[in-house]
């Protein structure tokens, strides 16, 4: 049974910082949580979806964001404490709606927890999702620790129903992702009857009907919500200062920033120097909390990543205050004294502080910095971006690079985020050549195949997974089909949200929970659309660049192949290889003119190295995972392969 | 002979858009394919050397070296190329009937090499509605389905170098001039290769003033026939100035000047009407559709018309003399123009260190022709 069930009070784990959330979840009884996987959020509902049954929640892998957040809000209005889990683009799929629940109002606590990626370790952009919270008006938490990562979820949804509205959790990449120990607390009983009550006064909060109108009425009720989430702040457990009385400068920092913020001074050996003000509710922000701290000093470093969304809030206020706390100096991402992009580190924040106290500080001794010069970094070999061994991907990026060169018309394909968009590189034969939003390729090249009475004669691909497809991919369909837009989807089928860690998806016939469910067939959906489909094998080689050719050629509006082969990692094929694989050397070309290592200068899957003593292609079978699609790439058939008994 | 890499094939002829589509650089290796006429390149290949440039009947042809390698002489300026006779023939008895573009020469010609052992397979061009697509005919009656001319540019050597992959060494080929010099060029072994060994064994060459671009024939041709389905392409003889489009709905006639629109600019810098470089060469006959011009040029080919004459393959007859001066005249003029054109351009006898151009011949030769 999972640890993360122990009902022992006072019960200490390390726990990552999404497993802390999810335990604070649980132990603020939560019944709904839904999310759609996205790095760095999805374990909170992998490790939730594991314990469901046991603790009788309902958790559920959505197909995007914004129906993730409909149905957590499902939840709250039929009396369940329930919580959305995304990253942080996720939230701009959620948003419209979440603009019209933060002003119709929830019921049960509600809690929206968005996970940001500074330095877009995982992801396609550097969101900041903490906006969303000013925009919308609703309070926002950020966790600096992992105990309180766990301990703020329960408060969050205390103060959701305090306020009976939406709260925001924003946890960072490194606040997620690294472990810390969390002390447990009790887990409460679990029995609930969810019930939606809707028959009471239209406008009745609790009883009414569950929406934004009237607005005026509405819009001015969810203000004072956002009041009162901002008194409740002044006394918030959450927000802390360390340091002296009057500090020579005031750190003003949340969430992981709070953990640099603190080695930094350490480091520095500046705690009789420098204070710092640790918020965990950053919006809105508690004006008297704030009144206090800024009156210490006059110099205020604001440590925080993405957007200087604290330091915009915090010089408002000061700017608000200034006839009683005097005038401050700022330093920030504004000043450029801490970077306006990428994540932060203890030792960017260590700079930044040691140039406002004025302290000579090198990160890295002269004397180790020499040294470090010296060591030979030749021997590490030089590695880049590319698809897995036996990843479907290259094979279908290969066909579809060959079909465009055969096709000669200057083709291109429009795509989306997924491990794919790495077909922006040599790995992919750089054949994508727009990557934006989950869906956006479909829209993109909806938009391109109408250019055709502008002078537009180059043929159109778009290319999308799975999971995508049922997240964004439909409506450009529509609007393809609708507009008569001449394009050619691809659909990447490798059976599961790969990129993330094979979550499952509405293709699928299981559920997060393992529950047996519905699975829909996109072949289905396409055809119901009236577009032409194929289904193909994207390791048959010639077959796939056949068919998207006679494709291409098709001028019948919108063509779907859908290129069907389990991603090289997932579950299922771990098991073991289909082909042993052999180079035959008396045959292999090498660098002759007839092949010049087509096998490791162009295909380039990692099971394949190149032999420079014998100058000859060799397997490398610890990495080889046995797919075979070499052998169709070789000219000369010196790449045998034989099926594994 | 200078031999460079792909990269250099991309510049001196894809880019300068002088590809006909040959066929004769592809199925060599992994990067060069033809689709729909278009020969395209896969991926960049960075060898310096490779058959690919080499083989290109678009760069670097080096016309006396060539002729010196085949014939024992420097290029001359006679407008049929070196020959043996210049006679009049069609199909004989023992060719069943075909659907042959005039005299079912070539057909012959190729059966009789193929009964003989003389040859063991042909790489020939069938179709498909209106695309040319190259076959490696290994029976007579392979050899018939592929009687008739294509009147576009054919990925022809494709075929070839696919029966060379396979093993094939005793190799019949039909092809138009510019195909005909690039399979010169590949038996002349241009990479030195030690093993090389020619594979080919009878080479039979069309004669062609020009051909159409595939890919913009089908583009002119649909929106003509409006999805009927296209049963035989005709170029009736002079002085019609039509083509003849046969279709399941009838027959459409278009004046041929339309066609010539379709032609790629690269077949202007052609200088060969009678594919000079090949065994046998064959053409039609002005006022006879039902018999053909039949050059020989090689010991060889004369052996092997000799034989088919005698074995009831190929009937000949002597050229009247109006005839043979209206070819001279029709050659002469084509390799006049593109000769004259080529010059214009810079594209001869490139002199400066490395550099790189279209033909090679000696000055002399080429002012003897444009005069
Ligand atoms: C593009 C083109 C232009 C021509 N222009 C002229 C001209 O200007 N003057 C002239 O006298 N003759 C020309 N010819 C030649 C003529 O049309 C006949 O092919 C020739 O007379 C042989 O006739 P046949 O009855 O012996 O051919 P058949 O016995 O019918 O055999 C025809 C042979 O031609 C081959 N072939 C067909 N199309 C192509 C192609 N596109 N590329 C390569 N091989 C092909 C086939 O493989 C077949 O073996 C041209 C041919 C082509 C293909
Ligand atoms: S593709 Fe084949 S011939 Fe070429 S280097 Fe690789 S193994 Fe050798
Ligand atoms: S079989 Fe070939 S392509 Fe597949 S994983 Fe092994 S080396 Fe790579
Ligand atoms: S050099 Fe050789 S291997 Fe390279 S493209 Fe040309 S024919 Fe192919
Ligand atoms: S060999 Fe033929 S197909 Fe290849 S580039 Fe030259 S003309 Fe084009």
């Amino acid at each position: 049974m999972s640890y993360l069930i122990d009902n022992t009070e006072g019960a200490q784990y390390l726990l990552m910082g999404n497993e802390a959330i999810a335990r604070g979840a649980l132990e603020a009884g939560a019944k709904v949580v839904c999310g759609y996987p996205g790095t760095p959020s999805s374990d909170i509902i992998e490790s939730l979806a594991k314990i469901a049954k046991d603790m009788n929640i309902y958790v559920e892998w959505s197909t995007n964001e914004k129906v993730a957040m409909e149905v957590a809000a499902a939840g709250s209005f039929a009396g369940l404490r329930s919580m959305c889990v995304m990253k942080q683009n996720g939230v701009n799929v959620a948003s419209d709606f979440l603009l019209h629940l933060a002003g119709s109002g929830t019921r049960a606590g509600m809690v929206l927890v968005s996970c940001d990626d500074p330095g877009a370790l995982s992801s396609a952009n550097e969101g900041e999702s903490r906006f969303f919270a000013r925009l919308v008006e609703i309070p926002l938490l950020e966790p600096g620790d992992f105990q309180e990562a766990k301990d703020m979820i329960k408060w969050a949804f205390e103060l959701s129903e305090e306020i009976r509205n939406l709260v925001m959790v924003r946890s960072v990449t490194r606040m997620s992702h690294a472990s810390g120990n969390v002390k447990f607390g009790k887990l409460p009983p679990g029995d609930v009857h969810a019930v939606f009550k809707c028959d009471g006064f239209i406008l009745d909060p609790m009883e009414g009907a569950v929406m934004s109108l009237p607005v005026r009425y509405k819009h001015a009720l969810q203000q004072e919500k956002i009041k009162k989430a901002g008194e409740i702040f002044e006394d918030c457990p959450f927000n802390s200062y360390h340091g002296p009385e009057k500090p020579e400068v005031l750190i003003i920092t949340s969430s992981a920033c709070n953990l640099y913020s603190r080695e930094a001074i350490g480091i520095l050996g500046v705690e009789d120097r420098v204070g710092l003000l640790k918020l965990g509710t950053t919006w809105p922000l508690p004006p008297e909390l704030l009144k206090r701290h800024l009156s210490r000093t006059d110099k205020i470093l604001i440590v925080e990543e993405v957007l200087p969304f604290l330091e915009e809030n915090v010089k408002i206020l000061a700017a608000e205050m200034a006839p009683e706390i005097g005038i401050k100096t700022f330093h920030g991402k504004n000043d450029g004294t801490i970077p306006a992009v990428g994540e932060l580190n203890p030792d960017l924040v260590v700079g930044a502080l040691a140039q406002i106290v004025g302290i000579d500080y090198k990160p890295v001794p002269d004397e180790y910095a020499e040294k470090a010069e010296g060591v030979p970094t030749s021997r590490a070999p030089a590695r880049e971006l590319t698809f897995c061994p036996g990843c479907p991907h290259r094979a279908s990026f290969w066909s579809i690079h060959n079909a465009l060169q055969l096709d000669g018309r200057k083709g291109f394909v429009c795509g989306d985020i997924g491990c794919y968009g790495m077909a922006t590189l040599p790995c992919g034969f750089s054949t994508l050549k727009t990557l934006h939003a989950m869906g956006s390729g479909g829209g993109i090249a909806s938009g391109f195949g109408k250019l055709g009475r502008l002078g537009f004669d180059q043929p159109v691909l778009a290319v999308c997974g799975d999971s995508t497809f049922f997240h964004a991919e439909v409506p450009a369909l529509i609007n393809a089909v609708h507009h008569n837009s001449d394009f050619t989807l691809v659909v990447l089928d490798n059976s599961g949200t790969a990129m993330t860690g094979f979550q499952p998806h509405p293709g699928l016939k299981v559920s997060a929970m393992g529950e047996d469910v519905t699975s829909v067939d996109i072949a289905e959906i396409c055809r119901a659309l009236g577009a032409r489909v194929e289904i193909r094998d994207p390791f048959d080689l010639g077959e796939t660049q056949e068919t998207l050719n006679e494709l291409i050629e098709d001028k019948a509006g919108l063509k779907v192949l859908i290129l069907r082969q389990i991603c090289a990692l997932s579950p299922e094929k771990k098991a073991g290889k289909k082909y042993d694989m052999t180079i035959d050397d008396e045959i292999c070309l090498g660098e002759n003119c007839g092949c010049n290592k087509v096998c490791t200068r162009i295909f380039r899957c990692p099971g394949l190295v190149w032999d420079k003593e014998k100058m000859v292609t060799r397997v490398d079978d610890v990495i080889c995972s046995g797919c075979g699609v070499c052998a169709d790439i070789c000219p000369e058939g010196a790449i045998k392969r034989k099926e594994v008994a | 002979m200078k031999v460079f890499g792909a990269n250099e094939l991309l510049e001196d002829v894809f880019e300068k858009n002088l590809c006909i589509g040959c066929g004769a650089c592809t199925y060599l290796c992994p990067y060069f394919r033809s689709y729909r006429g278009k020969t395209a390149i896969l991926f960049p290949c960075n060898l310096t050397q490779g058959r690919c440039w080499a083989y290109c009947p678009k760069v670097e042809v080096d016309l006396d070296d060539l002729s010196e390698r085949f014939f024992g002489r420097p290029y001359e300026k006679d407008p049929l190329g070196f020959h043996r006779s210049v006679k009049i023939s069609k199909a004989g008895r023992q060719v069943s009937e075909g659907s042959f573009q005039a005299g079912g020469t070539v057909s012959a010609l190729m059966s009789f090499a193929l009964s003989k052992g003389y040859i063991s397979a042909a790489a020939l061009t069938d179709r498909e509605g209106l695309r040319p697509v190259p076959r490696l005919a290994q029976s007579t009656d392979d050899i018939l389905r592929c009687s008739s001319s294509k009147y576009t540019a054919s990925p022809t050597l494709s075929a070839l170098n696919q029966a060379i992959n396979e093993g094939h060494n005793q190799i019949g080929v039909v092809g138009t001039p510019c195909q005909v010099l690039a399979i010169a060029q590949m038996r002349s072994n241009p990479m030195g290769d030690k093993d090389f060994s020619d594979p080919v064994s009878l080479v039979v060459g069309l004669f062609c003033t020009w051909a159409v671009d595939f890919r913009e024939f089908d583009a002119f041709i649909s929106e003509r026939i409006e999805g009927s389905r296209i049963t035989k392409v005709d170029i009736p003889p002079p002085p019609a100035e039509i083509m003849e489009v046969y279709t399941d709905n009838g027959k459409i006639e278009i004046p041929l000047d339309e066609i010539r629109e379709l032609v790629p600019n690269t077949c202007s810098y052609c200088t060969d009407m009678t594919a000079e470089f090949s065994d046998i060469s064959v053409g039609v006959l002005e006022g006879r559709p039902d018999m053909n011009t039949i050059i020989t040029r090689t010991e060889r080919g004369e052996k092997i018309v000799d034989e088919a004459r005698k074995e009831g393959f190929l009937i000949l007859d002597d050229i009247g003399k109006e005839n043979l001066e209206h070819l001279i005249w029709a050659a002469g003029n084509k390799k006049k123009r593109a000769f004259i054109k080529a010059k214009q351009e810079g594209m001869l006898n490139a002199r400066e260190e490395g550099a790189r151009c279209y033909l090679r011949v000696r000055p002399e030769t080429v002012e003897e022709i444009i005069a």
